[in-house]
């Protein structure tokens, strides 16, 4: 649909870029148009593929004077459409800004371009006994500037951090081409506001991220994975106290419920963990854990643990892993889930889940929730599932009602509408309710300040709607 | 019934290894893993044992005290009664020898059946099951996917190209385990609690009469595969297939 777009634009970039620097390839604007949410068709008019710094300046400059909306991306495995192009945006796609300078060994740092993919960096860090401990399912397509624009989380969350913590340096490009150098290769860098942090998580909606220096940390040991039945969520968190005690490096503390365990055996050919169920059960990964068995017997002994499974060896540890990272796709592949993703403090778990439990079964009769995820963060996967008398479209209906009593419970505990996954377009309207209206207006304000037209990322996460058709003045 | 099963530790497949300077073995901080099919024997003797009452199980291992924490914690702890260490340096011996202590291990032990996994995947030998039954004299079934004691007989089903072939064997036999016989359980808690209090005797290879015997094969060299050499990237589609033809000979 470049139609959709100025001709004095198209007319420029024809111009001024090399050849294969656009297309309107149909499969490549459905491809390019869409992230892992989907919900929204894709309908970019054109999508870019930059190779230099100096490029995206020109585009953005471009964008900015004749009013064309942007749509920043990369290896788009977001969850909540923050990176869809559904109203005859242009895509400008990093994929192909993908160099990787050498390692810097003694600074414990590597220069990258945007679209480098996350593998990749582990790869190349790897070789010097480095890594960039942001991992995630997704690190074989996931790139470093969507990474970074969505300040991705992920399973070692609890060890390292966010996203954010492992960034020291940024290249940015305002709408208007303006290029912001912000911070080096800078441990400490006191002076002034750090602009760095505006950029991490802002889903692309204040400037366009285009190399970054990363901050790099020594490879783990090896890791010990014990899988823990519990019998109850009061369980789960007495557990995790204990397990804060043990001197080892904690690198995971993960929890699911036998409702997604039964899922989850029920549509792949895994190995039951244990002989009897449990109602609960929390997956503890250490690093180099001595004294392992002995520790785990004397979480036996004061009660804190039903039953355990220890890995004995890699084999082991990948099998129960699988028990955790199968659920979610278990969950589709044997029903109708609908998604939350939320984040409350971990004192609040209890008396959140327990309220859930309490309004929820009454109110949404048969509809089975099944509960996972990072509890060592906080964070809960909330997955109800469509009971089988109901259809789709009746579930879907009532599922916005749904979310509105789990936000307000989320609300009034503390929490987060979405811990991990961002906002992008699916969460849009859930952000009231952890986010109040000044606050809102507030980063109204500050992206007005890096982006007078509103051409970068419009309708996303905070940022107003597209009010007008692309390149109206 | 008696049932005598090994365990033996083998390198991580998923780790890096690395030749050593003399180009003999392997250095590194390797970790070791419990032999993949030594845990399809262990869990078919225990099938075997939770089938028939009044079975012993018995597991063997060759090694150290690194040897000794996978016979507690890959054998004992899942369920078999009790164990055997062999001290011996496991770098120093060969497919023969092992064959060779295992067959005087049975000599003390007189069990009915000897399971063992079909090989290490370390080195991918499979030759000790083969050897042992050749120095016991008894009969051998190689490869089980599926194991079945009918009286005094043994049934043993083994995958062959384009089917299957069942076996019946006289007992005592020797079987070897191939990863279709089970799916092996888990250590559960309360099976390493119980683990700490099973016996596990050790052995010096002179309590089994071969303080002197010596391996008849020696590794002479190990190397690497060649690495790979960097990528070139072509200007065109022309020079692309030209380099297909004339350096690939791909086209």
């Amino acid at each position: 649909m470049p139609d959709l777009l100025p001709t004095p634009f198209l007319a420029a970039v024809a111009r001024e870029f090399p050849p294969d620097f656009a297309s309107t390839d149909p499969a490549e604007l459905h491809e390019y148009g869409r992230d892992w949410t989907r919900v929204y068709p894709p309908a970019p008019s054109l999508v870019t593929f930059p190779r230099t710094t100096a490029e995206v300046a020109r585009l953005l400059a471009l964008a900015h004077d004749l009013h064309v909306p942007i749509v920043p991306s990369g290896g788009r495995t977001g969850l909540a459409g923050g990176a869809m192009a559904a109203c005859g945006e242009v895509v400008l796609s990093l994929a192909r800004m993908r160099r990787m300078d050498p390692v810097d060994v003694i600074g414990a740092t590597v220069r990258v371009q945007a679209g480098a993919v996350t593998e990749t960096v582990h790869q190349h860090a790897a070789a010097h006994g480095l890594t960039w401990p942001v991992d995630f399912a997704s690190k074989g397509s996931s790139q470093v500037g969507g990474n970074l624009a969505t300040n991705a989380g992920g399973i070692n969350v609890i060890r390292y951090g966010l996203t954010r913590q492992w960034v020291l340096g940024l290249q940015v490009v305002l709408a208007g081409g303006r290029v912001l150098e912000l911070g080096g290769a800078l441990e400490k860098d006191n002076t002034g506001l750090d602009l760095r942090q505006l950029f991490i998580g802002s889903e692309g909606t204040l400037g366009v991220i285009t190399e970054a220096t990363l901050k790099l940390t020594r490879r783990p040991g090896r890791l010990d994975v014990v899988l823990c039945a519990v019998d109850s969520l009061a369980g789960v968190l007495q557990l995790f106290q204990a397990v804060r005690q043990n001197p080892s490096q904690l690198m995971a503390y993960e929890f699911f419920t036998d409702v997604c365990l039964r899922r989850l055996l029920s549509h792949r050919p895994l190995r039951p963990p244990f002989a009897r169920p449990s109602s609960h059960y929390v997956l503890i990964e250490l690093e180099r854990a001595e004294g392992l068995e002995d520790w785990v017997v004397g979480l036996a002994d004061r009660g804190l643990v039903a039953d355990a499974v220890l890995a004995q060896g890699p084999v082991e540890a990948a099998a129960l892993w699988a028990l955790r990272e199968g659920i979610s796709e278990s969950l589709a592949a044997t029903g109708v889930p609908h998604k939350n993703d939320i984040a409350v403090p971990i004192a609040a778990l209890e008396a959140f889940t327990h309220e859930l439990m309490a309004v929820f079964p009454a109110r949404y009769p048969g509809w089975e929730i099944a509960l996972f995820g990072h509890v060592g963060d906080g964070n809960l996967h909330l997955n109800v599932m469509k009971p089988a008398d109901l259809d789709v479209a009746a579930f879907k209906a009532r599922t916005a009602e749904a979310d509105r009593d789990v936000f307000e419970l989320v609300a009034r505990h503390g929490g987060s509408v979405s811990a991990e996954h961002g906002i992008g377009l699916l969460k849009r309207a859930a952000l009231p309710y952890t986010r109040p209206p000044e606050q809102i207006a507030l980063m109204r304000s500050i992206k007005a300040v890096f982006d007078p037209h509103g051409i970068l990322n419009p309708g996303k996460a905070f940022a107003a709607d597209v009010k007008r058709s692309p390149g109206a003045p | 019934m008696k049932i005598l099963v090994s365990a033996k530790r083998v390198s991580d497949p998923n780790a890096r290894l690395h030749v050593a300077a003399d180009g003999r073995w392997v250095e590194g901080d390797v970790e070791y893993i419990l032999n993949p099919f030594c845990e399809n024997a262990i869990e078919g003797a225990l099938q075997l044992a939770e089938a028939h009452e009044g079975t012993e199980t018995v597991v063997v291992g060759i090694g150290d005290e690194d040897t000794a924490r996978f016979l507690r914690q890959g054998a004992l702890a899942r369920g078999i009664d009790r164990a055997l260490l062999v001290n011996a340096d496991e770098a120093a011996i060969d497919s023969d020898l092992i064959a060779r202590i295992y067959a005087a291990v049975v000599a003390k032990e007189e069990p009915d059946i000897v399971l063992l996994g079909k090989q290490a995947v370390d080195c991918d030998s499979n030759q000790v099951a083969q050897l042992l039954a050749e120095y016991l004299g008894w009969p051998q079934a190689t490869f089980a996917s599926k194991i079945e004691v009918v009286g005094s007989e043994v049934r043993v089903t083994r995958e062959v190209d384009g089917g299957l072939e069942v076996l019946g064997l006289t007992l005592p036999c020797v079987i070897s385990a191939d990863l279709r016989l089970n799916e092996p359980r888990y250590a559960s808690l309360t099976g390493i609690m119980k683990a700490k209090k099973k016996p596990l005797d050790e052995l010096e290879l002179d309590d089994l009469g071969l303080g002197a015997a010596t391996p008849k094969v020696r590794v002479v060299a190990m190397s690497t595969p060649p690495g790979r050499v960097a990528g070139v990237m072509v200007k065109d589609v022309d020079e692309l297939i030209l380099k297909l033809r004339t350096e690939a000979r791909a086209i």
